[in-house]
C-alpha cells in the first residue's frame, strides 16, 4: 500500500517523532523512503545566499555545503537508516511547503510523512519565510495522503489495529473514507467512523434543546450508514458514533477512548467565503492535539 | 596579470562556465583574481569613443558642481552627508575621470569605480529630478556599469546574473520547460477552488500576453497561480509564451549590454510570434524598465516601443477594477493602516503614480491609506535597487541604505506596506529582518485574491 514514502523533515528534534513513524512504516511495508530536507530558504534577492534552517546563519550554498548537510542527516538518522531497505536523501533550498510539494509532484510518493512544527519560535527560519505554516500549505495541496505526527505521544505506529475516520459528509470526506477503508482492509483492523455534531457555531448562538441534539445525532447516524455501509462489506470490526460538541475536541477524545492508532480525515480544499477559512481549522486542531498520527486527505 | 579563470573580461557563454563561476562560493577566488585584472585602456577608450553620446558628454561638461543633487540622494543623506556621496562628485570622480584620462586608469581605480557604481548608486534617478540642468546621474551610472562590465570589474553575483540571462534567457536557472510545467502545476493546484482555471501556452492573438520574473517560478510559484486566478476572474483572454516569458534583466544591473539585448529580444520575439493585443508584466519594477522602457532601444527599435503595447501589472489591475472586471468585496477591503512603496522604475521613470493610488482607492477602506513622505516621483529608493540587494560584498552598505526606507515606514505609522515590485519587496523584507520594526509587506496579487468577489458562474460547486 505504501511503497514509496516521502519523509519531509526539519532534521531537528521536532521531526524525531515523525521519523519513528516514517521508518516504522517503511519497515512494515518494505517501502523505499526518501528523506527530504529543505536546508534553507532563499534570501537576498537573486543571490546564492540562503538562511540555514539549523544555524540560522546566512550561508552561501554550494555542492560542498549540500554534501555536508546530507552527511549530517545520515548521522542524525543513522540508527533508523539501518532498518531501511532502500532509502535516499535529498536536500534542497527553497520555501519548505513548495519544495515538498514539488518533490511530491516529481517522485509521486504513496504518502508524505511530515515532521512536527518547528515551533512558534520567533526566529524559526521556516516561519519567517512564508505566511502560514508548512503544514497548512502542504495539507491543502498534497497530491497524496499526508501523515503528520505532531506530538511525541502521537508517534507510535507499530501495528495498526484501530483506525478512526472522522467525517463531515463532504465530498472530500468521501475520498478520505475510501482511503480509510483501503487501509483497514490492508491491515485487517478495526474501523471506527465518527461524526461530531458541531453545536458551537451552527445555530447562531441559539441553545439547542437536548431533544433537538439527539434527533440530529440519530439523523447523522442514518447518514453514516447510508453513505458508507455498502463499501464496508469486507470489514469485520467497525463502529459508528456521533457525538455532539466542538468537532476537533470530540474527535481527539473519541480517538483516545478508542485507543486509535491513526486518525484519517479530509482536508478541505474548498475555500469558505468568510473569515473562518482558517484553512480546515478542524483537522489542523486535530493534528495539533491528537494522541496518534493523523492522515489528511484532500482529494 | 591579465585574465583570471573566474574574473575576466569574457562574458559567460556556456552552462559549464556558469556552473564553474557559481562553484566559486561567495566569489572568493573571483575577487582575488580581480585584484590582478588588467585594464584594457585602449579598448575602454575606443568603446567610449563609440558609445559616449552627446547627452552624456554634455552632462559631464555642464555640471556646475552646485551641489543641488546632494540632498536628493538617499545614500548621501544616510552616510552622514559625506561629500564623496554627492551624486555629481560620484559620477565626475569615476566616469568623468575615465573620460578625462582617455581610459588610462588602473586596477585600483577600477575597483573604486566598481564600488561607486554598485554600492553608491542604485540608478534610482532621483537626482535627475533635482538637478537644475536636468543631469541624471542614474542614467550615467547605468552607462558606467557597462564600461565596468566590459573590463571585468563587476560584482560576482551580477556576472552570474547576466550569465543566467545568456544561458537561460532568465535571471535564474529556470528552463522554458520548467516555466510551463510550473505554471500548469500551479493551475492544477488551484483549479478546485476556481473551476475552469487554466493557463494556455502560446495561444495566438490573445488579448494579454503575460510575462513574469523567474524568481516567481523558482521560489514562489503561488504568484503565478494568483496571476492566473485574477485573469480568470476578470474573464480575460490571456496566454503565456513558452519562451520569452522572462521580463526581468539582471544584465541591465550588470551592465552587460549584449545580454540586455538578447534577453529583451526573446520577449519581443514571443510578442511577434503570438501577436497578442497587449503584454502585461508582473509586479516588478526593473523588469518594466528593461522590457518596456529601455528595451526597445537595446533592440534597436526605431519607435522606442515594444512590438505590442506593453503595460505594468498595476495598469492592468487598475483598469480591471475601474471597468468592473474585478470587483472588490467592500467588506474585505484593507482596514488597517497601509502605505504604498512607489517603485522608482515605473513611478519616477514611467509616471504611474496615479494608477497605483487609484488601486488603493478600490482596495483600502477610506481613511486607512497613508502616504509615505516623500512619495510618488519623489519617493526614495527602497534601498536595494539596481542590483544592490543581491551583492554580497556590498551588503553592509546595502543594510545601511535600508535605514532611509525603514524610517519612512516608521514615520508613516503604517502596519502594512504594499509593494508591487520584487526588488522593493525584497528590500522591505530584509529591512524587517535587519531592524525588526514590525512592518508587514505584500504584493498586490495575494491581497486582491483575498478580496475580490467571485462571479456566481465561476464559484465552485459542492
Amino acid at each position: 500500500m505504501f511503497k514509496n514514502i516521502l519523509f519531509a523533515t526539519s532534521a531537528t528534534e521536532a521531526s524525531d517523532h515523525a521519523a519513528r513513524v516514517a521508518f516504522n512504516m517503511a519497515q512494515i511495508y518494505d517501502a523505499k523512503i526518501c528523506i527530504f530536507h529543505v536546508l534553507g530558504v532563499p534570501t537576498r534577492g537573486f543571490s546564492q545566499l540562503v538562511m540555514d534552517v539549523k544555524t540560522k546563519e546566512k550561508v552561501e550554498i554550494d555542492d560542498e555545503y549540500i554534501a555536508w548537510v546530507e552527511e549530517e542527516i545520515k548521522v542524525h538518522y543513522s540508527k533508523q537508516l539501518k532498518t531501511a531497505k532502500s532509502f535516499n536523501i535529498k536536500v534542497c533550498v527553497g520555501f519548505p511547503h513548495r519544495e515538498i510539494l514539488r518533490e511530491a509532484r516529481i517522485s509521486a510518493p504513496d504518502i508524505i510523512v511530515l515532521g512536527g512544527s518547528t515551533g512558534n519560535d520567533e526566529d524559526s527560519v521556516y516561519k519567517n519565510s512564508t505566511v502560514g505554516s508548512t503544514l497548512q500549505r502542504v495539507a491543502k495541496a498534497a497530491p497524496c495522503p499526508l501523515l503528520v505526527v505532531n506530538r511525541p505521544a502521537a508517534s507510535f505506529w507499530g501495528g495498526i489495529s484501530k483506525v478512526v475516520f472522522g467525517t463531515d459528509f463532504s465530498k472530500a470526506s468521501d475520498a478520505a473514507f475510501k482511503f480509510a477503508v483501503k487501509l483497514t482492509k490492508n491491515r485487517r483492523c478495526e474501523l471506527n467512523i465518527f461524526h461530531a455534531l458541531d453545536i458551537s457555531s451552527m445555530h447562531m448562538g441559539r441553545l439547542l434543546t437536548q431533544d433537538e441534539i439527539e434527533s440530529q445525532i440519530r439523523e447523522s447516524l442514518r447518514r453514516i450508514r447510508g453513505r458508507y455501509i455498502d463499501e464496508m462489506k469486507e470489514i469485520k470490526d467497525y463502529s459508528f458514533d456521533v457525538w455532539e460538541g466542538l468537532p476537533y475536541i470530540e474527535i481527539v477524545k473519541y480517538a483516545r477512548e478508542k485507543h486509535a492508532d491513526l486518525i484519517v480525515m479530509a482536508h478541505h480544499t474548498q475555500k469558505s467565503s468568510n473569515e473562518d477559512a482558517r484553512l480546515g481549522s478542524n483537522i489542523e486542531q486535530v493534528i495539533v492535539r491528537a494522541g496518534c498520527p493523523v492522515i489528511s486527505i484532500n482529494k | 596579470m591579465p585574465e583570471g579563470k573566474y574574473c575576466n573580461k569574457k562574458p559567460i557563454e556556456t552552462e559549464e562556465e556558469l556552473k564553474e563561476l557559481l562553484g566559486d562560493t561567495g566569489g572568493k577566488k573571483y575577487y582575488e583574481e580581480m585584484k590582478a585584472l588588467d585594464v584594457d585602456s585602449e579598448l575602454l577608450w575606443k568603446t567610449i569613443g563609440n558609445t559616449l553620446k552627446s547627452r552624456t558628454k554634455t552632462w559631464l561638461e555642464i555640471c556646475a558642481h552646485c551641489g543641488m543633487c546632494a540632498d536628493s540622494c538617499f545614500l548621501y543623506l544616510i552616510n552622514d552627508r559625506d561629500p564623496k556621496q554627492v551624486p555629481a562628485y560620484k559620477i565626475q570622480s569615476t566616469l568623468g575621470e575615465i573620460v578625462k584620462r582617455k581610459g588610462k586608469v588602473d586596477n585600483e581605480f577600477m575597483h573604486m569605480v566598481m564600488e561607486t557604481a554598485w554600492a553608491k548608486c542604485t540608478c534610482c534617478n532621483r537626482c535627475g529630478m533635482y538637478c537644475p540642468h536636468g543631469i541624471d546621474m542614474g542614467v550615467m551610472f547605468g552607462y558606467l556599469r557597462g564600461l565596468c562590465y566590459q573590463q571585468g570589474f563587476v560584482p560576482w553575483e551580477l556576472k552570474i546574473g547576466a550569465g543566467m540571462h545568456r544561458i537561460y534567457r532568465a535571471q535564474m536557472d529556470v528552463t522554458n520547460e520548467e516555466f510551463v510545467e510550473t505554471f500548469k502545476w500551479m493551475v492544477e493546484e488551484y483549479e478546485e477552488d476556481y473551476p475552469g482555471l487554466e493557463v494556455s501556452v502560446d495561444k495566438e492573438g490573445a488579448d494579454i500576453l503575460y510575462t513574469v520574473n523567474a524568481r516567481e517560478v523558482k521560489h514562489y510559484p503561488e504568484d503565478l497561480a494568483e496571476a492566473a486566478i485574477l485573469f480568470h476572474l476578470a474573464g480575460e483572454n490571456w496566454t503565456v509564451p513558452s519562451s520569452g516569458w522572462e521580463q526581468t534583466s539582471l544584465s541591465m544591473f550588470a551592465g552587460d549590454w549584449a545580454a540586455c539585448k538578447m534577453q529583451v529580444e526573446s520577449v519581443y520575439s514571443a510578442m511577434e510570434r503570438l501577436k497578442p493585443k497587449r503584454m502585461v508584466g508582473t509586479e516588478c519594477g526593473h523588469a518594466h524598465r528593461a522590457t518596456v522602457i529601455e528595451g526597445p532601444y537595446w533592440a534597436g527599435r526605431s519607435n522606442g516601443k515594444p512590438p505590442v503595447e506593453s503595460i505594468h501589472y498595476v495598469e492592468w489591475l487598475a483598469e480591471a477594477l475601474r471597468e468592473g472586471k474585478l470587483k472588490v468585496d467592500p467588506a474585505k477591503r484593507i482596514k488597517k493602516k497601509v502605505t504604498l512603496q512607489d517603485s522608482c522604475n515605473y513611478i519616477r521613470n514611467n509616471g504611474l503614480k496615479e494608477i497605483t493610488r487609484e488601486i488603493m482607492s478600490y482596495i483600502v477602506e477610506p481613511g486607512y491609506f497613508i502616504e509615505m513622505t516623500p512619495n510618488k516621483e519623489h519617493n526614495f529608493c527602497c534601498g536595494g535597487g539596481g542590483g544592490f540587494n543581491g551583492i554580497g560584498i556590498f551588503r553592509p552598505q546595502r543594510n545601511k541604505a535600508l535605514i532611509t526606507k525603514r524610517d519612512q515606514l516608521i514615520n508613516s505609522g503604517a502596519e502594512l506596506v504594499i509593494s508591487p515590485c520584487h526588488n522593493c519587496w525584497d528590500a522591505i523584507r530584509d529591512l524587517e529582518d535587519e531592524y525588526k520594526i514590525g512592518i508587514k509587506w505584500s504584493f498586490l496579487k495575494p491581497l486582491l485574491v483575498s478580496m475580490v468577489e467571485i462571479p456566481e458562474h465561476l464559484k465552485p460547486k459542492e
